[in-house]
């Protein structure tokens, strides 16, 4: 038994280089839509629709990296 | 390997520590193929053919028809505690998804929302039973879904808005300065009609594939590292190694059934912001 060796696919290590920036990106738009709701929670609403709208947009990042590790 | 990777027997006799007098093997970690079961009656033109997917579609579209009618069965205007539960969840759809994305004229779209909502937990959580798959793991599940709520939102906007009309205002935002467009509409134009309805789909296929791939890990590396077989001191370290294993299982078993339920309520919610974008101009 080998253990030393590495063996799979590098695409992985692409996938989690790219889910790197999505990561931040996702953590940027919940953390400062918390705060933003917090400071102004009658806004709850519309800041919520516009956090999810934002998180769906960064996410989109997140999972082109993830068809790519499978495409390519 | 088929989907009976997930049962725990499936590949007897492979353990970190061999057995004495055996040779030793690697550990195969569960792979794609997984997600690709042998179909029961193949040869169908343009399937797959009957596989667990569909049986598992079935079961998880009669649960959730068996469960509304159950709920709506004999109401009244003062709803009992059966009743009273089915509101519930309507209350939550309308709440929590439907009004603060589309206010009160997207009332009408409460029953499609919650029935979507409903089946896609249901199709979800068929992957907890071990041996089973999320019937989401398969792309065309959350495609057909992603297609059917991308051509909603085409046929209402183009009601709402005129055929035209709808196309203008999704892809020439307005209230921008002329040259800003030449930037703007290409991006619009792929981010509104490709990018959207794709990754649409493929946030719920590709959480719920990583998320059972995860759990198959834990479950095959656990049964892996338990060689009961070996020496008395290895066998004791490999006790010790799956039960590390099966505690991470456990954890991630209750992870994966809050994952399930909140991409549920993400593509419901995606879902209704999209339908939103189609009723009013943007403004």
């Amino acid at each position: 038994m080998d253990i030393a060796a590495i063996e799979g696919n590098l695409n992985s290590i692409g996938y989690g280089i790219s889910v790197i920036g999505a990561g931040i990106g996702v953590g940027i738009v919940f953390g400062l839509g918390m705060q933003a709701i917090a400071r102004q929670p009658e806004a709850r609403g519309p800041l919520q629709t516009n956090i999810f709208l934002g998180f769906a947009l960064i996410e989109a990042l997140a999972i082109l990296g993830f068809v790519l590790a499978f495409a390519i | 390997m088929s989907a009976d990777a997930r049962i725990l027997a499936a590949e007897p006799g492979c353990h970190l520590f061999p057995a004495q007098g055996e040779a030793g093997c690697g550990f195969e970690a569960p792979s794609i193929g997984m997600f690709f079961p042998e179909p029961w009656l193949g040869g169908i033109p343009g399937s797959d053919g009957i596989d667990l997917y569909l049986v598992l579609l079935v079961v998880a579209l009669g649960a959730s028809l068996l469960l509304w009618s159950w709920f709506s069965k004999k109401l009244s205007l003062v709803p009992g505690r059966r009743q009273g539960v089915g509101e519930m969840f309507v209350l939550f759809i309308r709440d929590q998804i439907t009004r603060p994305t589309m206010g009160a004229k997207g009332d009408k779209f409460i029953p499609l929302m919650t029935a979507i909502f409903t089946l896609i937990v249901f199709m979800n959580i068929s992957g907890l039973i071990p041996g089973m798959l999320p019937v989401n793991s398969d792309l065309s599940f959350p495609a057909m879904f992603a297609l059917f709520i991308f051509v909603l939102t085409l046929v209402v906007g183009m009601r709402q808005q005129g055929g035209w009309g709808y196309i203008r205002n999704q892809i020439f935002p307005p209230g921008m300065p002329k040259p800003i467009y030449v930037l703007v509409t290409p991006i619009e134009t792929l981010s509104v009609f490709i990018i959207r309805p794709v990754t649409h789909a493929l946030r719920l296929f590709a959480t719920m594939f990583a998320g059972s791939l995860l759990l198959a890990v834990f479950a095959y590396g656990g049964w892996y590292m338990l060689s009961i077989g070996a020496e008395p001191a290895l066998a004791a370290v490999s006790v010790l190694f799956s039960g590390a294993a099966v505690i991470g299982y456990i954890l991630f078993f209750v992870f994966e059934i809050l994952i399930m339920l909140v991409q549920a309520f993400i593509f419901t919610l995606l879902a209704s912001l999209y339908l939103n974008q189609s009723l009013e101009a943007a403004h």
